[in-house]
């Protein structure tokens, strides 16, 4: 059965979606964020929806280049752009996070600049925490400290009398049911024969950041249904591993797919860096605390300065599990995290003999053709 | 048997710029009149002398411990070492041997170093791959950027060279400070254990006490920047940077400062600009300079009449630690300092400290303009112009010029583009 034009994939062509216009319709708050170093299970135990920003279906950049320089990443820019333009007008609030350089000075533009325009009636509340670049206990005091902070911060300004350990524990219910769900349909993923393409991973990735967890969770069960019956891909396409920077709109993964390429397996944002692992629920511990270890040690972004060659034994490991031909590692040209990760990934991962293709690349592109070329030659190769 | 010159040789970075500083401070004194430009001889004179004692350090046997400029050196100087400014030694070979950095951005970029990273890293990362490099240890905290980042993990995954990292938090409240103090204790000692030494905090005491002397006599010379017209030649703005970075809780930044004081205090006295020059522009540079061409610092102050205030090294606003009391009070000091550092005061907070921060200058050193050499590999402060613009034009009514550009290798935006930008904008002033 075709998921072609299945509507809640389709959620992740566009920013607005039905579930959006609901929640709002009911009153209820919607947070956005750019990071999933953020404990996501916190705004949900607080009533509140949050909402992964992206970019997708902008193609410009014009205001966002008046006030970010060219050089920065094109993904955080979009976004900017589209803000500024009135499509994140729903927002009651941002949460952001010091994951990287450019993603973290949205809290300063979207409160001069977004916030500012006069379709907000009233600034929303801006959170931010910072987030350690290692991974060690002492990160984890002091950013569990911080974590209880915004708790405080989110409940004075949402007037909520407290955010309670029941609450919090069943948020982590419908989360870690989320994480269960999209983990089963990765399974079929990386099969012999497919039961999804790339594309359609990601479309659900995102579709499964911009709605409610709990409609998410409908969704994906019905999905994996119908992939479970569904006929397996089989094709003598390349078998392709897509790693590096954020990746938010299906363009990309179909320029990789028509030059015959599969994705099978991911190392993305939008992708098994979310679902991998849960949190644990252990009673007498404190629930606030689990999410934050999930959110803390989980397997990292190269934000993580000291934390390289787990991401490269996780790497190697999916390449053999997903019987991978061959490892494209793209960054979002300006991206320093990934392009620095990507070029340690290329050396290590070639003398282990598995090939790399590394690639930069703006967020959007309007003709992708040389770009498929050199993935064809690549592909070539293998 | 190892010889002196193989032990010496592993701090060969330092060797080249101890041969090009050598020359030109030789050239400088035959060249120029006496206190033409005495910021140049005290810097050229200060470095020879922290180059010399650093080769000699490693001639006999002493650990090369690589460092990040975001880290106050004198903090090393808890451990008998030869700290090398990981940093420092791309822009210096910029600043003084020209042509010659180029190679190792290219060598590190052909490995496949992307090349919108910093240069200032790349250099040092370039001649490692090439074996110029031997260190024993490398500390750095994971601050100011995305570049710091993402760069120094390479040394310790391709050259196996022991890493320490202190995490700085992006955050500026007393959590933070007391977070990153033990961040500091932690990676000392662990520095301690990988190069064979206890840390000596009584040596250390000693060396942050003469970095709190000099941080007043550096804050005399910043009120004399007041004053119209500014009796401190541009050139002290770019060998402060290398004072800052070089010399930090030695002799030799004291007697820079010292003596870039006395002779400003002269021009102030006789009421005249270096040289005796008229002054018609008073710009803060509120990033970088040119390192890949200091003599623009000159060529402002004789043909533009352009005076640069200061720039993001010199603006050091860091209070003094306190070391009367016991260590955890003295730990917390050198966060404090850390995290107010440059560059780590402006990029590890929201950028609303950093515009009050413009602002305040503006207003107080009676600036004409803002110049943001906005650097490509500098993401953390690319949100930063057009707001701080804004800013600057509402609350001061001055402008700001932006140009495109990486600090240490003119190939992006070469000196003549960077001359005829400020002269076009000058024009607009006058």
């Amino acid at each position: 059965m075709s998921l072609k034009n299945d509507k809640y994939l389709n959620i992740s062509n566009s920013i607005m979606n039905p579930y959006i216009e609901e929640w709002k319709k009911n009153n209820k708050k919607i947070i956005g964020y750019y990071c999933t170093y953020f404990p996501e299970e916190l705004l949900h135990a607080a009533g509140l929806l949050p909402f992964r920003i992206r970019a997708t279906g902008n193609e410009d950049t014009d205001l966002g280049d008046i006030y970010m320089v060219r050089f920065t990443c094109s993904f955080v820019r979009m976004t900017l752009d589209l803000a500024l333009k009135g499509g994140y007008d729903f927002l009651d609030g941002l949460f952001i996070t010091n994951c990287c350089d450019h993603a973290r000075r949205m809290y300063e533009l979207f409160d001069l600049k977004v916030f500012n325009r006069k379709e907000f009636k009233e600034k929303p509340p801006r959170f931010y925490i910072p987030i350690p670049h290692v991974i060690t206990k002492e990160g984890f005091d002091y950013y569990k400290q911080e974590i209880i902070k915004v708790k405080k911060e989110i409940e004075e300004k949402y007037k909520i009398a407290t955010i309670s350990d029941d609450d919090l524990r069943a948020s982590i219910s419908v989360y870690n049911k989320n994480r269960e769900l999209l983990r089963e349909i990765h399974k079929l993923r990386i099969l012999d024969a497919p039961k999804l393409s790339g594309s359609e991973a990601l479309q659900l990735s995102m579709a499964n950041a911009s709605v409610p967890k709990e409609i998410a969770n409908q969704e994906l069960d019905r999905i994996l249904n119908i992939l479970k019956e569904r006929e397996g891909i089989k094709t003598n396409k390349k078998r392709i591993m897509l790693i590096g920077s954020v990746v938010d709109n299906t363009g990309f993964l179909d320029v990789i797919e028509n030059s015959g390429g599969l994705v099978v397996n991911d190392f993305l944002c939008f992708g098994t860096r979310n679902f991998l692992d849960d949190v644990e629920v252990k009673s007498g511990v404190n629930p606030l605390e689990e999410i934050t270890r999930r959110v803390y040690y989980r397997m990292s972004c190269p934000r993580m300065m000291d934390d390289h060659v787990r991401r490269l034994d996780f790497i190697k490991d999916q390449v053999k599990k997903a019987k991978v031909d061959g490892v494209i590692a793209q960054r979002i040209n300006n991206c320093d995290l990934h392009g620095c990760d990507n070029m340690m990934f290329e050396h290590e991962l070639r003398d282990v003999n598995i090939p790399v293709f590394n690639i930069d690349r703006e967020n959007f592109q309007k003709d992708y053709s040389r770009l498929q070329t050199r993935i064809e030659a690549f592909f070539e190769m293998l | 048997m190892v010889n002196r010159e193989e032990l010496e040789n592993r701090a060969f970075p330092y060797k080249m710029l101890l041969e090009a500083t050598a020359t030109m401070r030789e050239l400088v004194e035959r060249i120029l009149p006496p206190k033409a430009l005495p910021s140049l001889e005290l810097g050229l004179k200060g470095m020879e002398s922290v180059f010399s004692d650093c080769i000699e350090k490693a001639g006999e046997g002493l650990p090369i411990v690589g460092y990040h400029f975001a880290l106050p050196s004198e903090f090393i100087s808890a451990f008998d070492c030869v700290p090398q400014c990981m940093e420092a030694i791309s822009f210096m070979l910029s600043a003084i041997l020209p042509n010659t950095a180029e190679k190792y951005y290219d060598l590190i970029n052909n490995y496949g170093h992307p090349y919108h990273t910093c240069s200032a890293q790349k250099g040092t990362m370039g001649m490692s791959l090439d074996n110029l490099t031997d260190f024993d240890a490398i500390i750095t905290p994971t601050a100011p950027c995305d570049n710091t980042c993402a760069s120094y993990p390479f040394f310790e995954l391709k050259k196996k060279y022991p890493l320490i990292l202190l995490d700085m938090p992006y955050k500026h409240d007393e959590a933070a400070f007391e977070y990153y103090g033990n961040e500091i204790r932690r990676g000392l000692e662990e520095l301690g254990k990988i190069i064979g030494q206890e840390p000596d905090y009584k040596k250390l005491k000693k060396h942050i006490e003469l970095e709190n002397q000099v941080g007043k006599t550096m804050l005399e010379l910043f009120e004399l920047k007041k004053a119209i017209p500014c009796p401190v030649e541009n050139m002290a703005s770019a060998l402060g940077s290398a004072a800052q970075i070089y010399m930090a809780g030695r002799q030799e930044k004291v007697d820079f400062y010292e003596g870039v004081l006395k002779a400003a205090k002269e021009r102030l006295k006789a009421g005249v600009h270096h040289g005796g020059m008229e002054e018609k522009i008073r710009s803060i540079w509120l990033y970088m300079l040119t390192f890949f061409d200091l003599s623009l610092c000159e060529w402002l102050d004789r043909f533009l009449g352009m005076t640069i205030l200061f720039d993001v090294f010199n603006y050091n606003f860091t209070e003094p630690i306190d070391t009367t009391k016991d260590l955890d009070t003295m730990f917390y000091g050198m966060a404090k300092k850390g995290m107010e550092f440059p560059m780590n005061r402006q990029s590890t907070q929201f950028y609303y400290t950093f515009i009050e921060d413009c602002i305040r200058f503006a207003k107080d050193f009676s600036a004409d303009c803002f110049i943001y050499t906005s650097s490509i590999a500098c993401k953390q402060f690319g949100a930063v112009p057009q707001i701080l613009r804004e800013a600057l034009k509402d609350e001061v009514g001055i402008p700001m010029l932006v140009i495109d550009i990486d600090v240490a290798d003119p190939r992006i935006t070469n000196i003549k583009t960077v001359k005829e930008k400020i002269s076009v904008f000058a024009q607009t002033l006058l």
